[in-house]
């Protein structure tokens, strides 16, 4: 699912985590009977405090095994016994992996394999490059880059895919206005275009993970180096590798999300006729008929290639201390770049920014409103009939937007809390071997396409003995909504590992010395620091499943389309193409928009205190 | 500590790198100060209660506004059930799958929910709910899918409508009655741009020639569900696989394009980009009502591409009496009326099986295009095997 981003590397012990006191304060010479501190009593409030610890972490297991673990185990179980779900002859066959290592499966594997690596070096190099220059030089423009990231987090992959065919393309935007695009048409569409659009995709998950351990780097290491005698580049070689866990957590994160990449995938790499997993897994599934057993084998590999990344960057950092940031820590000074540096910095990164995002908005937002895209009638003739057919066509997007919105903000609300108590169960003092084996679930939930995640779904809630238990959720919003959350979580929850590990046990203690108890002590102590955390994960799930294709377009009840599925019926008809371009327009403008408004509230309606701790990304 | 180690931590503001934290008792540096000094904690501490108020009152407001739309209500057609109509499931993929449903209700009452997708993520689910359908109702185009939903036992046999076929109609019944054809397109019509093209080619062989290299185009099989039958098409008329494989070796030879869908080859017609495109009959006329160059043309033989209807054969008595009326429904006068307005520049442009009924005026009668239809018992098997050896060969 290539959705959120999930940036912890698994299970570090948290920072500075004081010891608990595992015996309570010393008695008081007389013992007065109003501070009940007795032995007695504190080990009789251990045990009953246990209790509610266990019935929660066993709840929360049965919660993520309905929504993730049981069906994606169900989808692969198909590929070696495909008669237990109906899919096929026989209750056990290996011929379903010798199928996807063969011929065209196996070109789809290779390429995706070599694509992931490809594009995950260089969304590291790329971010690497704007880290250093938003934060350690006087790069004019500083502030706004961040910004952008952001944008790019938020913009689904296939509409930057489409978006620049929409420029490029024969008779496109730009041959309307005498720009010739032959060569560039070229380029694009073939490796080259999905290796750059890939990239982009994921410059933000790597600019997350290494921005910030740039930030928590003093200056003392440079300043020994160059000190020593080491020129610009001697000195960078001395100073990167203590970012190691950093970078190595992006290129895992950038490996996994590429490899999982559906969106560019079904637009740009099919047109080019680029075979990469994710598509044949589409196509394996899209045939006639269905064949779950060969998807499932292509799953295998996804999820196994998943977590080799994984198991890389753990035995790297295995026995190594990375711990740099000290009381002792100096705060570099920000070089000042000269005239051409400032022009090549901006060159380099606004550069960027505008192939990454500005070309495919405008590619877009031009598409929709020429009169006639797509033939020879148009000519400069700029119109927004394709808008009002949108709203008021046979078959218009309101309905299916309003639908989704409400999905939207349901899904977001939900995963915000529950992504939090999954990222405290996986920092937890004492998590051990359940929070690795939680991290292996999420990591390899991440690696996998949503349409994997529908069909398990269908698979699993649509047994016949579930609806013996009376669960009828097949074919209901519930389950939409289900399904959307289990899409979203595993990304979200990795995202909030980082800021929640840093909070000490001791604030809440500390709460609870001054009289709060229970709810009131976390929120009045660790919500205001999880604020904004919390903020950016409901904005990132809203956006991320306000346009979600696959699992909607198994899972939708009947007669309740969700956006993207109406736009992709659209789409599909030639008569209504105008209307498709329109109508992504009008869902990416209600997404941004919901984004700002919430981003506004935040800012005006939360206390000041909340609003100067717990900073996310610049932001 | 450890910190490094820990991407997308907490980033702390100050210059000393500690957390600060805003406390009640006024005495750090960051309560808010006014012209006349530190805020009193008093009016601090109201204003972040009105604050938390207003915030807890919009997220209720939210709520309660998202609870009261959110009543989903189904297809227009569906209403409360009556004791005795149960809901008809209906997954289809026509256009005019909605106006029909709206007006089958509308004339005997039956509530019917409808699943309106596109026919591979339709086949996906209905496989997917192989050990407990959900469906009662089928409606797409193209009959391999039918024939392959038969030969697992998943549809209704011996099912007759009432209702007189023509001739073609008679072809396309299967002979275990397991599915009902209602219409049929063209599967690989040749559409033409008439300011590049002034007489079309007359036959299939002239795509071959000098005259158009380059300049063809056509689906993906394996993305585009009326390509297939085009292809198997041409195998069994030029007599067999070989004879099939060099065909389309050789239009490959001449420069064929390939796209993904009927929008991508139509948008290359269209700008010129290629001259001819063999598509589906209603995709290439509904295009030439937006643009009036577009033209169409049809080649010996066509090969005949039925939209098809099937009933699952576990649902219950009720359920399939009630399906059955639905098939009898949108074969009747009243039905065709609703095939033919309900999607005017696409699906509505098939040529009708039931006798008496004309298509729309698009269209040349049926009599003067030289048709065949292929078996999809025999051709469906070997649609996987077709599809990748034309994604090998052709496509690459």
């Amino acid at each position: 699912m290539t959705a959120t981003p999930h940036l912890a590397p698994p299970l570090v012990p948290s920072p500075g985590t004081t010891h608990l006191p595992t015996e309570p304060a010393p008695e008081p010479a007389q013992s007065d009977q109003r501070h009940s501190l007795s032995p007695g009593f504190a080990r009789r409030y251990r045990v009953a405090l246990r209790f509610p610890r266990v019935a929660l972490s066993v709840a929360l297991w049965v919660v993520l095994a309905l929504l993730l673990i049981v069906p994606i185990v169900l989808f692969l179980i198909t590929a070696i016994s495909p008669r237990l779900l109906s899919q096929g002859t026989q209750w056990f066959t290996l011929s379903n992996f010798h199928t996807a290592f063969t011929g065209f499966f196996a070109r789809g594997l290779l390429n995706s394999l070599w694509l992931s690596a490809l594009c995950a070096v260089l969304a590291l190099g790329v971010s690497l490059g704007l880290a250093w220059g938003v934060q350690r030089t006087n790069l004019i423009g500083r502030r706004a880059y961040p910004l952008a990231v952001w944008a790019l987090l938020l913009m689904p992959s296939f509409l930057v895919a489409e978006g620049w065919e929409y420029l490029l393309q024969p008779h496109g935007v730009l041959n309307q206005f005498g720009i010739p695009t032959g060569l560039a048409d070229h380029l694009f569409f073939g490796p080259a275009g999905v290796v750059f659009v890939d990239t982009m995709t994921i410059v933000p998950f790597a600019y997350i993970a290494v921005s910030v351990a740039l930030a928590n780097l003093g200056s003392e290491f440079e300043d020994a180096a160059r000190v020593h005698g080491a020129g610009r580049w001697r000195t960078a070689r001395v100073v990167l590798p203590i970012l190691a866990p950093a970078m190595l957590s992006a290129l895992a994160i950038g490996f996994a999300e590429t490899i999982s990449d559906f969106g560019v995938a079904s637009t740009l790499a099919a047109s080019s006729h680029f075979p990469v997993a994710t598509y044949n897994l589409f196509q394996a599934v899209d045939s006639n008929p269905s064949d779950f057993g060969v998807a499932s084998a292509i799953s295998w590999v996804l999820v196994a290639s998943a977590a080799i990344p994984i198991a890389i960057q753990a035995r790297a950092l295995r026995g190594r201390s990375y711990a740099v940031l000290s009381g002792r820590s100096r705060q570099p000074v920000r070089r000042r770049l000269g005239g051409r540096g400032q022009i090549v910095g901006t060159a380099a990164a606004g550069g960027l920014f505008v192939l990454a995002l500005g070309a495919p908005i405008t590619g877009a937002v031009v598409a929709s409103m020429l009169k006639g895209f797509g033939t020879n009638l148009s000519a400069h003739a700029f119109t927004l009939a394709n808008y009002r057919l949108v709203f008021d066509g046979t078959a218009g997007l309101a309905g299916p937007l309003l639908y989704s919105t409400r999905l939207a903000v349901i899904t977001a609300t939900i995963t915000a809390g529950l992504g939090l108590v999954v990222a405290r169960a996986m920092t937890a003092k004492g998590a051990g071997a359940m929070g690795k084996v939680l991290d292996l679930i999420l990591i390899g939930s991440v690696a996998l396409p949503g349409i994997v995640l529908g069909a398990g779904y269908i698979f699993t809630y649509n047994l016949p003995l579930a609806s013996n238990f009376g669960l009828a959720l097949y074919g209901t919003t519930p389950l939409l909504a289900i399904g959307y959350l289990a899409t979203c979580l595993p990304g979200q929850s990795r995202l909030m590992v980082g800021p929640v590990s840093q909070l000490q046990d001791s604030l809440l203690d500390a709460a609870r010395v001054h009289g709060a108890r229970g709810f009131s002590a976390w929120r009045r102590a660790a919500l205001p620091i999880l604020s904004r955390l919390m903020l950016w994960a409901w904005l990132l799930t809203f956006a991320k499943t306000l346009l979600e294709l696959p699992v909607s377009q198994l899972l939708f009840p009947p007669g309740n389309a969700t956006a993207a599925v109406a736009i992709n019926n659209f789409v599909g008809t030639s008569a209504h193409y105008g209307e498709a371009t329109a109508m992504s327009v009008v869902a990416m403008a209600e997404m941004f928009g919901v984004i700002l408004l919430g981003l506004a509230l935040f800012r005006w309606l939360a206390p000041r205190g909340w609003q100067r701790i717990g900073g996310f990304i610049d932001v | 500590m450890d910190v490094a180690a820990q991407p997308g931590q907490i980033r702390t503001t100050g210059t000393t790198g500690k957390i600060r934290t805003t406390g009640s008792t006024g005495t750090d540096r960051m309560d808010r100060t006014t012209a006349r000094g530190p805020e009193p904690v008093a009016t601090r501490t109201r204003r972040n209660r009105g604050r938390r108020l207003a915030l807890s009152a919009i997220a209720l407001s939210g709520a309660v506004g998202l609870a009261a739309c959110s009543s989903p209500s189904a297809s227009p057609s569906s209403q409360p059930a009556s004791s005795s109509k149960v809901p008809l499931v209906l997954y289809a993929a026509e256009g005019y799958d909605s106006a029909m449903a709206t007006a089958f209700t509308k004339a005997t009452g039956i509530p019917v929910n409808l699943d309106d997708d596109s026919t591979g993520p339709l086949f996906t689910k209905i496989e997917a709910e192989k050990n407990n359908p959900k469906w009662d109702l089928f409606w797409v185009d193209g009959d391999q899918a039918f024939a392959s939903l038969d030969t697992q036992n998943y549809l209704l046999k011996g099912f007759t409508p009432n209702v007189a076929y023509n001739s073609l109609g008679k072809s396309l019944v299967p002979s275990d009655k397991s599915y009902i054809p209602t219409g049929v397109t063209m599967a690989a019509a040749l559409v033409y741009n008439s300011d590049t093209v002034s007489s079309p080619p007359t036959s299939w062989n002239d795509l071959l020639s000098p005259q158009y290299k380059g300049a063809v185009g056509m689906n993906d099989p394996s993305v585009s569900g009326p390509t297939y039958p085009y292809v198997a098409g041409q195998y069994q008329h030029l007599g067999g696989t070989s004879q099939g494989q060099t065909f389309f070796t050789a239009l490959k030879a001449n420069g064929l394009h390939v796209y993904q869908t009927n929008t991508n080859t139509l948008q290359a017609l269209e700008t010129g980009q290629i001259k001819v495109a063999t598509i589906q009959s209603s995709a290439g006329i509904g295009a030439g009502f937006k643009n009036p160059n577009i033209k169409v043309a049809y080649l010996n033989p066509e090969t005949v591409l039925p939209s098809v209807l099937g009933i699952d054969a576990h649902s219950s008595a009720t359920v399939q009496a009630e399906a059955k009326q639905f098939v009898n429904f949108v074969l009747s006068s009243a039905g065709q009326k609703v095939m033919q307005s309900g999607d005017p520049t696409g699906d509505s442009l098939y040529w009708p099986l039931v006798n008496g009924v004309d298509p729309l005026s698009p269209l040349p009668p049926l009599s003067t295009i030289p048709t065949q239809t292929l078996n999809p018992y025999t051709w469906g098997p070997r649609e996987a095997s077709i599809n990748t050896w034309f994604t090998d060969n052709i496509v690459q």
